[in-house]
């Protein structure tokens, strides 16, 4: 068999389907440069555009190895798509790549003030949700929404920064830490204003 | 040339479509000439099976023996059929999954061979209409069917003879049979409420790309429910002579007398019944709309959650349309609370009842086709899969609403010094606890090496592929070598049940079978070969030359049966590899030693399902 480039899924002479190459990443399987910004539109577009050419749909009467592969490959587009499509596994998964332990640095982070900012939210959250407040409910998962809005931008800084300093990916794993605290928030509130609505 | 079919299992009614010389879809006639076929299937104590409307006029007469709704049984466990469900039947649940015993009593039947009844009618009538066997088929199924539904609904077809290429989700078919023929753009509601279960699924239809962005429902909710709570209400104080405990017969009188009066009220305003039921019973009854609309708000007001829910994971604050689909949708009451819901006049320019059909054999004939270059499906997972950890909560692997097919991994490590093995509990759904969700399978990791708490790790992959079932597999990675144990999720039944009932079925011989297994055993011919190709690459050496031709010479006759239609053949050589490799495979094993694992195939414990593991065996992640 001859050796197909990377980010090439069908052989260029026999149109045959080609497993997904050792090398392979989210990044070059959409055919992207692995930058995190990214133009979700684009995203959109060339995923749909692969999964046309891909999708187990077209091979249900192929060979059972293009069958499988097609099975793999439409696999892996649609995990690349996910995990790209959101901020934060799309920080995170660069940050795997640059060589980065996002959750050991994550979890070695460990800020006093942050910490009690966040018992704090959650004290709001316990009492909002304890006299069944939808209103105050909704106001705190605004806010934590807010806070993820500029948590977002401030990665997105980072990553745009031209100057490399070795303390970078570190800062960038300790907001993404500080981010899911606030999707905790935000998922619990929400969940909390779901059952105050429905028990009326 | 054999043409592809769609298939419509509903809880009620199934229909089975087509695509025609027009390239347009359309129902073909399943039961006498009518398109519908009543899901009903009698089992006389002669051992005749009849399926359909007949089928479902035996019902007040003989209630036992008469299965209606199987639907709602499909790839349920013992202790998993809801009370409110079980009616008047009598399980045998002391196997794997609930069987309901019919015939007087002398035989039992399980729900995935009654579907297979009803699949086989519509089979038949395919064949009649079409003058030819079918050629593949595609089976609807709610979208909202967790894995061991859509697994037992998939040998269901199997069983039937059937060559199911794919398993569609109900909403996702109807939004192709309307998108193909409205040309419809934008983002779209599809309100799906069945005979017995409810679906919504919020689409985004662009340029022949359907791709579904949410999915929510219940597997327990519809027409049926309407008809039961109906029928409860027009037997207090309508029945003559008074019944404070009514039998089975009376009460399958009064919920097809309550179906009637519902459907009537409709159109009508007010209707009145004097209905004859067995055994000497009369039932009068008078009801107004607005009293059947109090009586059914409860369940039709259960669907609004599911469909918030589904609004906000799709990130959809509104749609540009509701399609409407499923018999129960007539209902007025379901109609003004869809328009409350959206905001909007709900659609219905197609029969609710059988736009499924008909997008399922669009699909089926663009599957059979290689696909066709302006229409493509992406649907997604409906519940969330996972794992169980210690303490019994659930760790998700992969998240509901994701584009299938998909793939996650998670690293897990031991919790206790010397700890050698782990129970891998596969669990779905949305709820924290373990014991709240849906279990899947359960399987046990075995020759870890022992080594302190923590350092083993274990990595767990879940992949699921384009029909919505699950593959489990998972590996040992201390030693940065990788060994793969692939395990099925198989709540329902296995390879070789499905055959010995195939065998026992009478179209058996039927070749379309036979073929189906050739197929099926050829890829796991392949499968075989593949892997041994690539452990000769890697651990070649540990074969002396001669040891290895025997194997070789094996690795030949497998490829020639391969090459013949014997699909027993097949079956016999690879047994045959399998046994001149195993010495092989274990030596791969000792190579290996750090990272062995002699794990099961999560089949052997899919009879015991409630097998549990020591109490060391639980798993503790490593991200904990």
């Amino acid at each position: 068999m001859a050796d197909v480039p990377e980010g090439t899924a069908f052989c260029p002479s026999c149109r045959k389907i080609q497993p997904v190459g050792r090398n392979e990443d989210h990044f070059s399987l959409l055919g992207l440069a692995r930058e995190y910004a990214l133009d979700p539109r684009d995203v959109e577009r060339r995923f749909r555009d692969l999964s046309r050419l891909l999708h187990p749909d077209r091979f249900a009467r192929a060979e059972p190895r293009e069958r499988r592969l097609s099975l793999d490959r439409a696999t892996r587009l649609n995990d690349a798509c996910r995990a790209l499509r959101d901020w934060r596994q799309r920080a995170g998964y660069l940050l795997k790549l640059a060589g980065t332990d996002v959750f050991a640095e994550g979890r070695t982070f460990a800020d006093p003030d942050f910490l009690e900012e966040q018992l704090e939210w959650r004290e709001q959250l316990a009492f909002a949700t304890s006299n069944a407040d939808a209103d105050r409910l909704a106001r705190i998962a605004a806010e934590a929404r807010e806070r993820l809005r500029r948590i977002e931008d401030e990665v997105a800084r980072r990553f745009a920064d031209e100057r490399w300093y070795s303390d970078l990916n570190v800062d960038i794993a300790r907001r993404l830490s500080r981010a899911r605290y606030y999707d905790n928030i935000v998922a619990d509130a929400e969940r909390a204003s779901a059952a105050v609505r429905t028990a009326r | 040339m054999p043409r592809a079919i769609g298939i419509d299992l509903g809880t009620t009614n199934s229909l089975v479509a087509h695509v025609d010389e027009r390239n347009r879809p359309r129902v073909l006639p399943a039961d006498e000439g009518r398109p519908i076929l009543p899901s009903a299937v009698h089992y006389g104590a002669d051992g005749a099976v009849e399926v359909g409307a007949a089928a479902k006029q035996r019902a007040p007469e003989r209630p036992l023996d008469t299965v209606l709704s199987v639907k709602r049984f499909m790839g349920r466990g013992p202790g998993d059929v809801k009370p409110e469900d079980r009616g008047i039947y009598r399980f045998d649940e002391g196997g794997a999954v609930v069987r309901i015993a019919v015939a007087g009593g002398s035989r039992s039947v399980s729900p995935m061979e009654v579907s297979a009844e009803i699949l086989r009618v519509l089979k038949r009538r395919a064949h009649e209409a079409l003058g030819g066997t079918p050629g593949g088929c595609v089976i609807t199924v709610p979208a909202y069917f967790d894995d061991a539904q859509r697994q037992a609904t998939k040998d269901a077809g199997r069983l039937a003879g059937l060559d199911v290429l794919r398993l569609l989700n109900e909403p996702t078919a109807a939004a192709l049979a309307y998108g193909l023929d409205k040309r419809m753009e934008g983002t779209f509601a599809v309100y799906d409420l069945g005979g017995g279960t409810f679906d919504v699924s919020i689409l985004r239809l662009d340029g022949g790309v359907f791709e579904v962005l949410a999915t929510g429902g219940d597997t327990h909710l519809g027409g049926d429910d309407f008809d039961r709570i109906v029928a409860r209400r027009l037997l207090d104080g309508g029945l003559a002579p008074p019944a404070p405990s009514p039998s089975p017969a009376v009460l399958r009188g009064a919920v097809a007398a309550a179906q009637r009066i519902r459907e009537a009220l409709s159109s009508e305003e007010v209707v009145e019944a004097d209905v004859e039921l067995p055994e000497g019973h009369r039932l009068r009854a008078r009801l107004t709309r607005a009293e059947l609309e109090d009586l059914i708000r409860p369940v039709v007001e259960r669907t609004t959650t599911p469909c918030h829910d589904a609004l906000r994971d799709a990130g959809a604050p509104r749609v540009d349309g509701v399609v409407l689909v499923g018999g129960a949708t007539r209902t007025p009451l379901v109609r003004r609370h869809v328009r409350a819901l959206f905001g909007q006049e709900p659609l219905t320019d197609l029969d609710p009842d059988t736009v499924v059909a008909l997008g399922a054999a669009v699909q089926a004939d663009a599957l059979d086709r290689g696909g066709r270059e302006d229409v493509l499906l992406l649907d997604v997972i409906p519940l969330s899969l996972g794992v169980e950890m210690m303490g019994g909560v659930v760790e998700k692997i992969i998240l509901r609403n994701s584009t299938i097919p998909a793939s996650a991994a998670q690293q897990f490590t031991t919790y206790a010094d010397g700890q050698t093995g782990m129970v891998i509990h596969v669990v779905q759904g949305e709820r924290e606890l373990a014991r709240d969700c849906r279990s899947l399978a359960r399987f046990t990791l075995k020759g870890i090496p022992p080594m302190p708490a923590g350092i083993a790790r274990v990595e767990i992959t879940y992949a699921v592929d384009a029909d919505g079932i699950l593959r489990v597999s998972a590996r040992e990675l201390t030693t940065g070598i990788e060994q793969q144990i692939q395990v099925k999720a198989t709540y329902g039944l296995g390879e070789e049940e499905i055959e010995r009932m195939l065998v026992e079925s009478i179209e058996h011989a039927e070749a379309d079978v036979t073929e189906r297994f050739v197929r099926e055993w050829r890829v796991e011919g392949d499968r075989i070969l593949a892997s041994l190709d690539s452990a000769f690459e890697i651990d070649g050496e540990l074969l002396a030359p001669p040891e290895r031709a025997a194997i070789e010479e094996r690795m030949r006759g497998l490829r020639e049966a391969m090459a013949g239609s014997d699909y027993l053949a097949v079956k016999a050589w690879i047994e045959s590899v399998d046994a001149a490799s195993k010495e092989f495979a274990e030596r791969r094993m000792n190579k290996h030693v750090a990272m062995a694992m002699a794990g099961h195939r999560v089949e052997e414990f899919a009879e015991h399902p409630r097998v549990t593991g020591s109490k060391e065996d639980d798993l503790e992640n490593q991200d904990g």
